[in-house]
């Protein structure tokens, strides 16, 4: 003891410049906890009524010209309308990959225009991208837009991080917030693919999954201002993806994936401490033959599920199936929303209410997106 | 969770992997050469003229492309490596064990639950709002009042000054992306810090054997001591005197 005085009296200039230190890192943090507040989320829980669907209009969305691949379609809201967020280019992977983004207002889609490609994602973050891919959009109350999309480093699909990006004008232009952190492996093997999840508290869910090899399904919280507050692992399953989640009470919270194991149903999970920890469940008696799916719960309770049914002469994405369940756990199917040949692709959906209005995008033949348009009523069956 | 902005993560990006690359270079530069200070200032001027280029043109442009960003504690250990070569100081051989044990252990750990073997969440918690800053809090004491006594070795010593350096990247600006592992970890660096363990277990090896073979000196009097350089050369860490050099091996 008396040779560490010692020593610390013998060099005062050190000493000073150490207590000097540790002030100011005590003081950074103090500052953040001081204007930290805890974070308070309720959902609002309502018992299932019966809800009615009647398609309404269907078409294909506008592609760019030249691009005659096009995958992985989103929606959000915005005022007087709806976009639609996709990538489209020459082929999956391919240099020349964007996401492009349409409007819809008044019955119709607009012509597409560019929201971030490999050139405009590297320029915004410093470093190179060196493919694109999926993209997801969520707009918080304050009306911004948040688009979230897969960009990679060196490598395939395995070394994908996801870019947050934000419009304040609808869409019309997109700013580059920021790369997500989501992994110690050079941020790489995250991916994006299904919808947002809203809170009470005007912050969302964003549901992830790694992919390299292995598979898991994650989720990220943001709070109202779209910065994230905490990300985490759905359950303990290693070939599970691309969840789909739903909020059924203030507490539960159920989770659907897309199946890359040798079960090929769809998988799910259950949380009862909304969203704090996770428990794996027994698989659905529905199809998924590692394709993604959707599921949306609408304002009437009930909830709908985008699935790709195999049946004996199907191939794995050649139908696109709607069912429907009051519990999550019951599915009733509704019909097909798709339905070609073998070797035909009707993927990747997306659901989206406005309103009493029920928006579906899907993948059409890997060549353009389709969506369809159905009127939402309450009554005795679908 | 608190995340630093974009333009600070650039900035950092371009610094840091300027000093990783400065150190690489200068580690590659043969022994046989005489590195002054002269020649280390002017490959420095190079490396930041060639950081500051724009766009694809910038070694930045593709290091992020490939490993985002290093770890404050890879920069500072780069750093320790350049002051001694300026100072022209023997270069620190290696990693200590104290620093690569704990290193190793722990990123062996926070990969496999990455990867998803492990569902612990141990990357997840490092972006707590509480325990992660205190932690890090901790680590910026215990650093300070280590240097401050001044009592360690001269490479201890420096350690200790680089994880404070990282410490303090993530306490006040959150650096390089807002979770306390990021600050002090990267696979660059834990790679090294296997290396680093791997040569020191395989010099304990050696000696202990060299001792055997003094003992039993009587009975095999032709024993000889094991040379170890092929092994290190295999392992791409021969001529490595530095710590960017066994960043290298690594890559």
């Amino acid at each position: 003891m008396e040779t560490s005085l010692t020593a610390l009296r013998s060099r005062p200039r050190t000493v000073i410049a150490c207590v000097l230190i540790v002030l100011a890192a005590f003081t950074a943090e103090a500052r953040r906890w001081a204007v930290s507040t805890p974070l308070s989320i309720q959902a609002k829980s309502s018992l299932p009524a019966r809800a009615v669907l009647t398609e309404t209009a269907k078409s294909l969305i506008p592609m760019p010209p030249n691009t005659p691949s096009a995958h992985a379609s989103t929606l959000a809201s915005v005022p007087g309308g709806m976009l639609a967020f996709w990538w489209a280019g020459s082929r999956e992977s391919g240099p020349d990959v964007k996401v492009y983004a349409s409007r819809w207002a008044n019955g119709k889609w607009s012509a597409p225009w560019e929201v971030a490609s490999r050139e405009s994602l590297g320029k915004a973050l410093g470093f190179g991208v060196r493919r694109i891919g999926n993209p997801v959009a969520w707009t918080a109350p304050d009306g911004r837009v948040h688009l979230y999309v897969v960009a990679t480093g060196l490598g395939g699909w395995a070394a994908s991080r996801i870019v947050h990006m934000v419009s304040s004008d609808a869409g019309a232009r997109f700013e580059t917030r920021r790369m997500l952190p989501l992994s110690p492996l050079f941020n790489t093997s995250v991916l994006v693919r299904t919808s947002p999840v809203g809170l009470a508290d005007g912050g969302w869910w964003l549901p992830l999954y790694f992919e390299i090899g292995i598979k898991y399904p994650m989720l990220m919280a943001f709070d109202r201002d779209g910065e994230p507050t905490r990300v985490g692992r759905i359950g303990e399953s290693m070939s599970t993806l691309q969840p789909a989640i739903v909020r059924v009470s203030p507490t539960e919270v159920r989770a659907w994936m897309r199946d890359a194991g040798g079960e090929q149903r769809v998988q799910q999970a259950v949380s009862r401490d909304d969203g704090a920890s996770w428990e794996d469940l027994p698989s659905l008696d529905l199809s998924s033959h590692n394709t993604s799916l959707a599921v949306i719960r609408l304002t009437s309770g009930e909830m709908l599920m985008l699935h790709n049914h195999v049946g004996a002469d199907d191939s794995s994405r050649s139908t696109l199936r709607l069912s429907i369940s009051k519990d999550g756990q019951v599915w009733r199917t509704i019909g097909d929303i798709a339905d070609g040949k073998d070797g035909d692709e009707f993927s990747y959906p997306t659901m989206h209410q406005v309103g009493q209005e029920l928006h579906i995008t899907y993948t059409y033949q890997r060549q353009a997106i389709a969506h369809h348009t159905y009127r939402i009523a309450t009554g005795e069956n679908i | 969770m608190s995340l630093p902005d974009l333009a600070f993560q650039i900035v950092y990006g371009r610094l840091a992997w300027g000093i990783v690359l400065l150190a690489l270079v200068a580690a590659l530069i043969p022994p046989g050469w005489r590195l002054g200070r002269r020649v280390l200032g002017a490959t420095a001027a190079g490396v930041a003229l060639l950081m500051a280029l724009p766009g694809s043109t910038s070694p930045a442009w593709g290091l992020g492309l490939a490993f985002q960003y290093p770890s404050g504690l890879l920069v500072g250990c780069c750093l320790l490596g350049l002051h001694a070569r300026w100072r022209k100081e023997p270069v620190p051989v290696m990693m200590p064990v104290s620093l690569a044990a704990p290193l190793a252990i722990a990123g062996a750990a926070l990969y496999l639950d990455a990867m998803g073997l492990l569902a612990q969440g141990y990357y997840y918690a490092a972006f707590g709002p509480v325990g992660a800053p205190l932690l890090a809090l901790l680590g910026v004491a215990g650093c300070a009042l280590a240097i401050a006594r001044g009592q360690q070795r001269g490479q201890v010593r420096g350690h200790a000054l680089v994880l404070l350096g990282a410490l303090l990247l993530y306490t006040l600006l959150r650096l390089p992306s807002g979770n306390l592992w990021d600050a002090i970890l990267d696979p660059l660096l834990w790679g090294w810090a296997v290396v680093a363990l791997v040569r020191h277990g395989l010099r304990r090896y050696a000696r202990s054997k060299r001792r055997g073979g003094e003992a039993d000196q009587g009975l095999t009097p032709e024993l000889q001591p094991v040379d170890l350089q092929p092994l290190f050369a295999a392992g791409g860490i021969e001529h490595l005197s530095s710590s960017k050099e066994q960043v290298s091996g690594k890559q």
